[in-house]
């Protein structure tokens, strides 16, 4: 059973709490810290970053729930956010996603059978000069082609294993 | 003040106003949805657009958002500004459901008014609609999240202005959701107020879903008989039975807001054993007959043993014009003036209340334009719930609020708790000078401009409220020291006017006692709960020859009384009651007496038999039965003007209508030179106190069936220290020795109590009922549940 957080790191997390005038600041670095241990947020997890910001777990949700790179909802080890914006748009970026998706099997917002995969619509990557783009996990990559995204996810597959 | 043009309209408004503000008091309707004038402005739902022709700023602007300027021109009809509204009344309609014939804000949803208004009655958006899962919020209200419109004025409502920390808003885009984090019940004792604030139809009353259209309700303007604040409120009923109360708008005392217990509360008016025959020892009678044999009782015994031998009972649930001619009758009968309350201590502080100079009481305006304010011995939650919401006003303008009080308070905002027991505060009333924190406190307040002093009548007692009295003149520096004293019931300062009058070292329980009374009359209370010695007083009920109970709740002394007589509710008659601050305010009748059809008719139609009136409608109003009995035949005006002769301090009662702001009262004239002297416990002792509960320690609350889902388990509270010293652990069950009884009830530690007392709260339905707040602590002895055996 994977955990919410080490004690180790629950414990420097409410010591750094104790420090600030506000807690509530350290509210996305606790969420991530969290998904990067679980894979994603889930209930149990607002409520243990609530409890350690001393705040009600609504207002944790609040800022979870605004945030679509905070997975309150679970996802397969590599979630794929692929940018429906404009820029992307004019360079081929419905292609990209028509092809991932074809590639592994799911439409926007499945996740493929063996876990590994999960497919997101995003509105912007912030990275319109390099359109068309996605974003792996906190990894980047634009100019794509589709013959670059088999290989992306080729050596992802391969990583999974490895 | 600035004076501007909208639509040809001249206006001077205050300065800072808004141009919608300034709109609104024209008569010119600007369609809005996220402005309310005690939330303020914040320009999110942009549906007030107005064209701004002549001021700084010109062209197409929301008018909640722009301050009147001195000649300004603004035109609400504008091509520019009445097709933008029409727009955002488009956007806004293309995911609201068009399920307004099921919908119970149908018909006073402020969405259909402000569609309409601006202009977009006909949907050209095909498409799907957004639809969201809706969560469980409890037993009060009801979520449709497919009808929201993204106004935010939940949120701000439910967690700005009342506090609440278990709502909010969650997503974003099309996903966004107002709710919980979790389904549950709402926590907040002011969680009813998203039904009046919500714009349309997401957040609506539970218990009365799919039962009446809005303009199927009688309603009429009353006040909240639940605490002494006297809040406006705005009840509706249908068929006999009541079925909801909204609030008011009373800018001067509760604005437009009402806490969950005057909300949800109101079921006792339909109470299934509210008794509405009159009955002579147990047996129902005619109405008119016991009224005749109670008046021939009457005279009979005055001729026997004269009028000493009589004795009257009024209440803080009367109205006070019931009250005033209870004080009539026993003139005619040659008995001793009534008393107005049947916990002596109470009245004590009612009387107290109502010798301070009227101009030195404070409302809960006052209050929240405040800035200092120090509490001493209140738990606004539970004695006085709005008080709370006027607090944290006080609070978010950055107020500092200091609260000295024994029980472990809570308030929805940041304050500052000394935990000092009940008679370490008196004392040290008593003598402020010697106190440290008091002379601190002293100073501060006397630096401040506009500090208040709320004062609890329960915990302080009569001799308390003069105490603080004497110590607000300490501390009027520039400027006056207010005092907000906060008192038992909804016309508790109107008793303690009348009561100032008597001989106020009598006590009820000891002439029932002393054998020479021989009938006592009870209007509108249930002298065997309210006194603070219920199982004496029920003791000395019992030796009379006879008691008369005028009342309309089921009480124990109703069905023990030998003339017993239905009293309409104040939603079946007019009145007056005068409020903590000395502000008489009118209520209107709502319904007419009877049992709801829903009851008859056991959900189907009415029973068909043919009588001139309905089951159920015998009862008369305490002032009709007080006035037959006086052989008074004045309307309610020739009453209030009546009153006015002999109370010239109640000099505008007669100008008074139901809705409107009330009056305060002129300064009574003589101050009231009363003390009494209360033998404090010293500290050390362990003593228990019995504490007013959130819900259910008023007789109203006690009858509601509907908020029994908030009452509280029986318990003691301890401070962990105190209990660590005696080897108690939480939860543990104990043995509570006391002069009313012993219990057995769980320990629960409370951190932030004052230490050396333990604190029961008085729950109607479970043992601890006998308990009755407004004393001082009690002697008392606890054991573990093992060592007692």
């Amino acid at each position: 059973m994977k955990k919410l957080l080490l004690k180790k790191e629950i414990d420097a997390f409410r010591k750094k709490a104790q420090k600030l005038e506000h807690p509530r600041e350290m509210v996305i670095d606790l969420l991530r810290a969290i998904q990067d241990h679980f894979g994603w947020v889930p209930d149990a997890g607002v409520e243990l970053a609530a409890d350690i910001l001393g705040v009600p777990p609504i207002e944790v949700e609040e800022v979870a729930t605004f945030y679509d790179k905070i997975y309150r909802q679970k996802v397969g080890r590599y979630p794929i956010h692929i940018c429906d914006s404009i820029c992307c748009w004019t360079r081929g970026g419905e292609e990209i996603a028509a092809h991932l998706q074809q590639q592994l099997g799911i439409k926007l917002g499945q996740t493929t059978p063996d876990g590994l995969f999960t497919l997101l619509p995003t509105c912007c990557l912030g990275g319109c000069g390099r359109a068309p783009s996605i974003m792996v996990g906190k990894r980047f990559y634009g100019h794509l082609t589709c013959d670059g995204l088999d290989q992306i996810i080729a050596r992802l597959r391969e990583e999974a294993v490895g | 003040m600035p004076t501007l043009t909208i639509d040809n309209q001249i206006i001077t408004v205050a300065e800072g106003a808004s141009v919608l503000d300034a709109a609104v008091a024209l008569g010119i309707v600007v369609p809005h949805f996220c402005y309310h004038h005690t939330l303020g402005a914040i320009g999110a739902c942009r549906q007030c657009a107005v064209t701004i022709l002549e001021g700084s700023q010109k062209g197409l602007k929301m008018s909640c958002l722009i301050a009147v300027e001195d000649g300004m021109v603004v035109s609400t009809c504008e091509e520019e500004s009445v097709a933008f509204r029409g727009q955002v009344s488009e956007w806004l309609m293309t995911n609201h459901p068009h399920d307004c014939p099921v919908c119970d804000e149908g018909g006073e949803c402020q969405l259909q008014e402000m569609t309409i208004g601006a202009g977009h009655g006909i949907r050209r958006y095909r498409g799907n609609k957004r639809t969201y899962t809706n969560q469980d919020l409890g037993p009060f209200i009801t979520q449709e999240m497919n009808r929201c419109i993204q106004c935010y004025r939940c949120v701000r409502t439910y967690k700005d202005y009342c506090g609440g920390e278990d709502f909010g808003v969650m997503g974003s885009q099309q996903r966004v959701f107002f709710g919980r984090f979790k389904d549950g019940p709402l926590e907040s004792d002011f969680s009813g107020n998203l039904i009046d604030f919500c714009p349309t139809g997401v957040f609506t009353d539970r218990a009365n879903r799919f039962r009446t259209r809005s303009w199927d309700l009688q309603q009429a303007p009353s006040i909240c008989p639940h605490c002494s604040l006297g809040c406006s409120t705005f009840p509706g009923g249908r068929y006999q039975e009541l079925q909801r109360v909204r609030s008011g708008g009373n800018r001067l005392t509760n604005d437009s807001f009402i806490c969950d217990r005057a909300r949800f509360g109101s079921d006792w008016n339909n109470h299934p054993k509210r008794p509405r025959e009159a009955r002579i020892s147990g047996e129902k009678v005619e109405f008119s007959y016991a009224l005749e044999l109670l008046e021939e009782r009457l005279e009979k015994l005055v001729e026997e043993y004269g009028g000493e031998a009589l004795r009257l009972l009024g209440s803080p649930r009367a109205s006070f014009e019931a009250n005033l001619l209870l004080k009539n009758l026993a003139e005619k009968y040659g008995a001793p003036a009534p008393y107005y309350d049947a916990h002596p201590r109470r009245a004590f502080a009612a009387r107290m209340a109502a010798s301070i100079p009227s101009g030195q009481l404070a409302s809960l305006k006052q209050l929240r334009d405040s800035d200092l304010i120090l509490m001493v011995g209140v738990d606004p939650l539970a004695e006085a719930p709005v008080l709370a919401l006027a607090l944290r006003q006080a609070a978010r303008a950055g107020t500092r609020i200091v609260a000295l009080d024994p029980r472990p308070l809570e308030l929805p905002c940041d304050f500052e708790h000394h935990p000092l027991t009940q008679e370490s505060l008196l004392r040290g009333l008593s003598a402020p000078e010697e106190n440290e924190l008091l002379e601190s406190l002293r100073q501060q307040l006397e630096a401040s401009q506009r500090p208040v002093l709320v004062g609890g009548g329960e915990l302080l007692g009569g001799e308390g409220l003069r105490l603080l009295l004497h110590f607000s003149e300490s501390c009027c520096g520039s400027h006056d020291c207010l005092i907000f004293p906060v008192l038992h019931g909804p016309n508790s300062f109107g008793g303690g006017i009348l009561g100032a009058t008597g001989d106020s070292n009598r006590n009820l329980i000891e002439d029932l006692e002393n054998g020479n009374v021989r009938a006592l009359i009870c209007v509108e209370t249930d002298p065997a709960i309210e006194h603070s010695e219920p199982g004496r007083m029920q003791l000395a009920l019992s030796r009379l020859e006879f008691l008369a109970v005028f009342d309309h709740l089921p009480t124990n002394t109703v069905a023990t009384a030998d003339i017993f007589l239905p009293t309409r509710t104040i939603y079946e008659c007019a009145g007056t009651f005068i409020n903590n601050e000395g502000r008489m305010q009118a209520f209107d009748p709502v319904l007419e007496p009877g049992i709801p059809i829903v009851v008859t008719g056991s959900g189907g139609h009415p029973p068909r038999q043919f009588e001139t009136t309905p089951p159920g409608s015998a009862p008369r109003s305490a002032v009709h039965l007080l006035q037959w009995l006086l052989k008074d035949r004045n309307d309610l005006f020739g009453l209030r003007r009546q009153i006015v002769k002999e109370l010239p301090c109640l000099r505008d009662l007669d100008r008074l209508e139901a809705g409107d702001n009330g009056r305060r009262i002129a300064d009574c004239g003589d101050k009231l030179e009363e003390s009494r002297t209360e033998i404090w416990a010293q500290e050390g002792e362990l003593q228990v106190l019995p504490i007013t509960a959130r819900y259910g320690s008023d007789l109203y609350s006690r009858w509601s069936q509907s908020l029994t889902s908030r009452f509280e388990e029986p318990s003691v509270w301890i401070h962990p220290v105190e209990a660590a010293e005696r080897g108690f652990v939480n939860g543990q069950k104990v043995v509570l020795r006391t002069v009313v009884g012993h219990f057995h009830l769980p320990l629960v530690f409370k951190a932030k109590m004052a230490r050396g007392r333990l604190i029961v709260p008085c729950l109607p339905g479970t043992p601890l009922e006998v308990f009755t707040p407004g004393g001082l602590s009690l002697p008392c002895k606890i054991y573990s549940e093992v060592d007692n055996a």
